[in-house]
């Protein structure tokens, strides 16, 4: 077993560094909503990072390497659906992608998209996204949310149902993976906070209160990152789907606690930890949240068929 | 009458009252609107009646007990009346409650009347930047000159300081003390000169809460509550209100919310965690009533932490249940003061008041008896 980073994997991640470093990623100005980043959306495109999983000699893992590493930016943008549910349609369907159970209901990244998949439960419906009829939503949950105004005259293919299990597996495993680097960024910002906050005269870190809470958050944090990496080493409907229970099932506890430790200042936007824990919360929610996927689990890995 | 038909007479008139009374239009969450919303409904409560229950007939009350507060809580959340944790909260359920314990007869007569006929909103200045649940290291200081005191210094977190009229201000007025003591609890007008306040943006939305500057306030010696130097321990009777009784009417709604998320949940594994928030609602109501019909005159004592805390913590798990029940993108989740606002608000729910940390030390040391710690 492998748990570092091979040769191939560190220049991929180094060269997401660079580009990463290349850019002004500060946070959004104070009240935005949504931290989305038009410009990290953009070089990520450009550069090719998105595409790794269609590179020979690479894989789903390192195309999950990068989107944890781009979730732990303090900006968002239209990563982990690209590299990790984009590879299972042809090459040329248009990014930003927009991933949906309706077509009528508000999507993450519709704002942005120029196509949207959507798993109605019946068929997987690819529709072309024209941005003139996209309604944005506001919302607090920090993505860019939007819905289509109509649903009549637009371009759309059917995939037909058999594409359902596959989508929805790429989707759990983009919950997971930027679920785990939206909390580890999430953890680094706290850490950084309790170290120097003073009360009772001493660090607030230094109370073993804290301490074991933010211990247990390591813990989760961690635990997240390998579930997610092993799920995308696999690409195995239980593994993603086990991933992507635990993320959204720590995902309250984990920021409850997070945001618990920063006080009253954690609670507003001259913090800097809501724009980890805002995306976090959008995700608590998805695909039906952790009780849906708990249930996909139990069912595809005790399931006749694996024993 | 009987009791119990005296009792279910009570309640039909506040079911009929609430039925013909309560607000169509959703509450603005911010700024003068939000203050005209809030002061109009608590004139119109205050007119026919419905404002100030348990206080004493004197200061406009109608020294009602606690089970006819409890039947119009029970009624006012199941009229799906306004939210009581808006504008009006400090003033009605703190500021008033500590007056009456501790205050003066002039300011009891002066101030008491205002706050329930829906004339005067206020706000709590108590921590301040490096000054949160180590809140007797406060540093804004007020130096006694002749009748007067003169302020200065910074509050953080004062919930709606931006449209409040008064405030209850603990400052350090003993320049040579330390912690608890040489502390005073005042009423400080938002008026007075040399106050500026800066509201400041939440994750959850509004800007519920400001810091408030003050540069060379003065305020009157009339204005201590509780004895000058003496404002620890008011405050003390301040945070027993806040987080003994304050929020009975927010705890009897989270009850009810519960039961509508289970009224809306089609999902048989939701089912299960749903059964056991209700299980928990239930626990809670049983304490809170206990806690209610207990209380006398004065200021409720530590077991309040109790509720307090297990009130903080089931308001975050069943509004992280409705994302679950409702789905990320829902309307009821989206919507203004939804449950997507109600999820992000409810993190305070742990912090505001004294932390769960604290709660849980006072819990420790005040009801178990439990040695104290090093910290």
């Amino acid at each position: 077993m492998q748990f570092e980073p091979d040769e191939d994997q560190r220049a991929v991640l180094d060269g997401l560094e660079q580009l990463l470093g290349a850019l002004d990623l500060e946070a959004p100005k104070e009240g935005a909503l949504s931290a989305f980043s038009r410009t990290l959306d953009q070089q990520l495109a450009d550069s090719g990072f998105l595409q790794v999983a269609r590179e020979p000699g690479f894989s789903l893992l390192e195309a999950a390497l990068l989107v944890e590493r781009i979730a732990r930016t303090p900006v968002s943008a239209e990563a982990a659906a690209s590299a990790l549910v984009l590879p299972l349609l042809d090459p040329e369907v248009a990014r930003p992608l927009a991933l949906g159970n309706q077509i009528t209901a508000p999507a993450r990244f519709l704002p942005h998209a120029r196509t949207m998949l959507v798993d109605n439960g019946e068929d997987v419906l690819l529709v072309e996204v024209d941005a003139g009829n996209v309604e944005p939503v506001e919302t607090l949950f920090a993505y860019p949310y939007g819905r289509l105004r109509r649903t009549q005259d637009l371009r759309i293919r059917a995939l037909g149902p058999t594409m359902a299990t596959p989508l929805r597996r790429r989707w759990r495993l983009a919950i997971a993976v930027e679920g785990a680097g939206l909390m580890q960024a999430a953890l680094d910002e706290v850490l950084e906070h309790v170290k120097t906050r003073h009360q009772f005269g001493r660090p607030i870190g230094s109370f073993q209160v804290v301490q074991h809470r933010l211990a247990m958050t390591a813990a989760t944090a961690s635990a997240a990152r390998w579930l997610a990496l092993r799920a995308a080493w696999s690409d195995d409907e239980a593994d993603c789907a086990i991933a992507a229970t635990y993320v959204q099932d720590a995902i309250p506890r984990l920021t409850y606690d997070l945001h618990q430790f920063c006080g009253a200042m954690g609670l507003t936007l001259e913090f800097r930890l809501h724009l980890w824990t805002y995306r976090l919360k959008a995700l608590l929610g998805e695909l039906g949240g952790s009780s849906a996927q708990a249930r996909t689990a139990a069912t595809r890995a005790w399931s006749p068929a694996r024993q | 009458m009987s009791d119990p038909d005296r009792l279910e007479v009570f309640r039909a008139q506040a079911r009929s009252w609430l039925a013909a009374n309560v607000p169509n239009e959703s509450a603005p969450s911010e700024g003068q609107p939000s203050r005209e919303f809030v002061l109009r409904w608590q004139q119109r409560q205050y007119t026919d009646g419905w404002a100030g229950l348990t206080w004493p007939k004197e200061y406009g009350g109608r020294e009602l007990s606690a089970i006819e507060q409890i039947i119009w809580f029970e009624e006012y959340a199941a009229a799906r009346a306004p939210s009581t944790h808006d504008a009006s909260f400090v003033g009605v359920n703190h500021a008033g409650p500590t007056l009456i314990a501790c205050g003066t007869e002039a300011q009891k007569a002066f101030h008491l009347p205002k706050i329930l006929r829906g004339e005067v909103l206020w706000c709590q200045g108590f921590s301040e930047p490096g000054s949160g649940s180590d809140l007797a290291s406060l540093r804004t200081s007020g130096r006694v000159v002749g009748e007067e005191m003169i302020v200065t210094g910074q509050k953080i977190w004062s919930s709606y300081a931006d449209i409040a009229d008064y405030q209850e201000l603990l400052i350090r007025t003993d320049p040579a003390s330390t912690r608890h003591r040489g502390l005073s609890w005042v009423i400080c007008p938002m008026n007075a000169p040399g106050i500026t306040v800066r509201p400041i943006r939440t994750m959850a939305g509004p800007p519920k809460f400001s810091e408030v500057f003050y540069d060379e306030v003065r305020l009157p010696l009339g204005n201590v509550v509780g004895g000058l130097n003496n404002g620890w321990r008011t405050a003390m009777s301040t945070l027993g209100f806040e987080r003994g009784t304050a929020s009975l009417a927010l705890q009897i709604r989270l009850v009810y919310k519960v039961e509508e998320l289970i009224r809306r949940c089609k999902d048989p594994a939701l089912a299960a965690q749903l059964a056991d928030l209700r299980a928990q609602a239930a626990a809670l109501r049983a304490m809170t009533y206990r806690f209610a019909l207990s209380q006398g005159r004065g200021a409720p004592g530590s077991e309040g932490s109790i509720i307090r805390l297990y009130f903080a913590e089931l308001t975050q798990r069943v509004t992280e249940a409705a994302i679950d029940v409702y789905g990320i993108a829902a309307p009821e989740v989206l919507q203004d003061h939804g449950w997507g606002f109600e999820y992000l608000d409810g993190f305070s729910e742990t912090i505001a008041g004294g932390t769960a940390e604290i709660q849980r030390n006072i819990i420790g040391e005040r009801v178990l008896g439990l040695p104290r710690g090093a910290g």
